[in-house]
């Protein structure tokens, strides 16, 4: 079974990051590193790939200036290859014209399942693999918890409030698997250095047959309008015991009609 | 010449470092204390990545690799102060074993055992096998030197098992429990434990002590980075007078000065390690020289950075201890840094003199 991965390489959360002062977008032209998020999709795509004796894992991103980095860390993993989708005409593209370009780099790919984080953790829109299954024609469950194929079909526990729901959708498919799906194993040095020849195919808008039109900051219909700071939370009230402090504490919950 | 480390050197470093801050947190380091016996896993996991075998040959199932490639994975151990025997067995024992594995059955098993099976390795420091040896009660084997009647032998003394040649040390308790320090009761070398003797041991134990004086050193580093780091952050944090302490030139140059030394002993580290694995003849005299420079800038280090935290510093409660209590026990492991100065001098004198 033939498996395609999602993947979004993202600035390093561990380095501060930061934003265009024209476009308020997220400033990522340096070294760019694996979602973690990510590691969950890559590590569910080689188990299931595995369990069902044998099949690839690919792949599937888009990044600026050709970014490879966080592609080597997944291919370390187990991935067999990957595409990349790299065109400055994608630079400002929102959610829906992200999900063009992967629905179109993923048909190359002809999986027998697709899956993806369920958010980024940059962009946090959540929206893109619905997006792309719609674009694909292609049934999509979000929020799975487990996932497991059997002939033709995905078998998942999706994630609710109160539990879980058992789905069973036929496949190809589109799935997004929650950070508990499985732990992702740690990439071995052996891993790292055969990532190094794994293929990286690299593909331009044109090669995918879009119009550079719908995709990039040319076709998004979303913009950022204003930034604003986070309002820091308000200084609590420090009261000192004077062996009176329970009844200051009886008084605050009062307020609140809480007692 | 290409005088930095190489990509792929610098990824086994990301790597592993992901790793460790996972699964080498203090929390674990706490729990290594209180019960220095348990598997925590990680051993199994590294062995799994490759790191324990790196420096085992390809033929046999390693990856070939040498002591530049081991110098900054050693340094990442040392930033989280790992409990486990990294030290010991990938760069100090298993080359050994590599080199006798074709002509000793037992060497060629213990090697398989450290390939496959995440074999664990203590090293004697001393000639006297009554000696306490570090890591010798976790260890599945202690790789040990003696000197007879002018003539040296090495020995490979396995501590679990059964057969006559298995020995089992004597916990001695030290204040950093996870060294899991033991002692032989009684000599466990002999002929069913001998892999090699006279010139050839000498040979041997030699470069042995030369990879030891660079793995300690690299070790050291990693905790004198790690103890600034923490000491850094606590200097930002703690307040007095009204303001963080670390605004106090005086608190500052302490650090800074920390800092400084440990930049220093950095690159006589990296260029030992490179001239052992280029064999070039004056190897020894700079490992001597980055053990020397290593301990001093993890001594210094502990000291300024105990200073700073103040009594605190040394409390069960504070993360500080985790990393102390390794540099002191490091910095006098396989020859103090007046210990490597004389060398460093005997051997300048021999040379020049």
């Amino acid at each position: 079974m033939n498996v395609a991965v999602c993947v979004k390489q993202i600035p390093d959360p561990a380095a501060p990051p930061a934003l265009d002062p024209g476009t308020k977008n997220l400033v990522r032209d340096g070294k760019l590193i694996l979602d973690d998020s990510d590691a969950y999709g890559v590590e569910m795509a080689l188990q299931l790939a595995e369990a069902a004796g044998g099949g690839e894992v690919t792949l599937v991103s888009m990044a600026p200036n050709g970014e490879t980095s966080g592609l080597r860390t997944a291919l370390a993993m187990g991935a067999a290859k990957a595409i990349l989708v790299s065109d400055p005409a994608l630079a400002g593209c929102d959610a829906l014209g992200t999900a063009k370009v992967l629905a179109a780099a993923l048909k190359r790919a002809e999986p027998d399942l697709i899956l993806a984080a369920t958010e980024s953790s940059d962009g946090y829109t959540g929206t893109t693999p619905v997006q792309v299954a719609e674009l694909m024609g292609l049934p999509s469950v979000t929020f799975a918890k487990k996932v497991s194929t059997e002939g033709g079909t995905v078998k998942v526990e999706r994630q609710t409030e109160a539990g879980y729901d058992e789905v069973v959708s036929p496949l190809p498919a589109v799935v997004t698997v929650t950070a508990g799906v499985v732990e992702p194993r740690y990439p071995s040095f052996k891993g790292i250095m055969a990532a190094k020849s794994k293929p990286v195919e690299t593909l331009t808008v044109a090669d995918l047959g879009l119009d550079a039109a719908s995709v990039g900051s040319a076709g998004a219909r979303q913009e950022i309008t204003n930034v604003a700071e986070a309002e820091a939370r308000a200084a609590g009230e420090i009261v000192v015991d004077e062996g009176e402090g329970h009844l200051k504490v009886i008084e605050f919950l009062e307020q609140l009609k809480v007692i | 010449m290409h005088f930095a480390f190489t990509e792929q050197q610098l990824e086994f470093q990301s790597a592993l470092r992901s790793v460790l801050e996972n699964e080498c947190t203090p929390d674990h380091l706490r729990a290594a204390f209180a019960d220095p016996s348990a598997d925590a896993g990680r051993w199994t996991t590294l062995d799994e990545m490759g790191v324990v075998s790196l420096t085992v040959p390809e033929e046999n199932g390693g990856l070939g690799l040498g002591l530049v490639d081991l110098v900054l994975l050693l340094e990442e151990a040392g930033r989280a102060a790992l409990p486990e025997p990294l030290v010991e067995t990938t760069a100090m024992a298993a080359p050994v074993l590599a080199a006798l594995a074709g002509r000793h059955d037992r060497c060629q098993r213990a090697l398989e055992a450290l390939v496959g099976g995440g074999l664990k390795m203590a090293v004697s420091q001393s000639a006297d096998p009554l000696v306490p040896v570090a890591g010798a009660l976790g260890a599945d084997a202690v790789l040990m030197t003696v000197v007879r009647d002018g003539i040296r032998e090495i020995h490979l003394v396995p501590t679990n098992g059964d057969g006559p040649e298995v020995a089992r040390p004597e916990p001695v308790s030290t204040l950093d429990p996870t060294r899991l320090v033991g002692r032989f009761t009684s000599d466990p070398t002999g002929s069913a434990t001998s892999i090699a003797t006279g010139d050839e041991a000498e040979r041997l134990w030699g470069d042995l002590e030369q990879r030891a004086f660079v793995a300690t050193g690299a070790f050291l580093l990693g905790l004198a980075e790690r103890m600034i780091t923490i000491t850094v952050d606590y200097a930002k944090d703690r307040k007095q007078f009204g303001q963080p302490i670390g605004s106090f030139q005086a608190v500052k140059h302490l650090l800074a000065g920390a800092q400084v030394k440990l930049e220093f002993a950095r690159p006589c580290v990296y260029a030992a390690a490179w001239m052992i694995d280029q064999g070039d003849p004056s190897a020894a005299r700079n490992a001597s020289t980055a053990k020397a420079y290593a301990s001093e800038a993890a001594t210094e280090a502990a000291r300024v950075c105990l200073q700073a935290h103040g009594a605190i510093g040394y409390t069960w409660e504070c993360d500080l201890q985790l990393y102390l209590k390794r540099s002191w026990a490091l910095a006098e492991a396989w020859g103090s840094a007046d210990d490597h100065r004389q060398l460093v001098l005997d051997s300048l004198v021999d040379e020049f003199g």
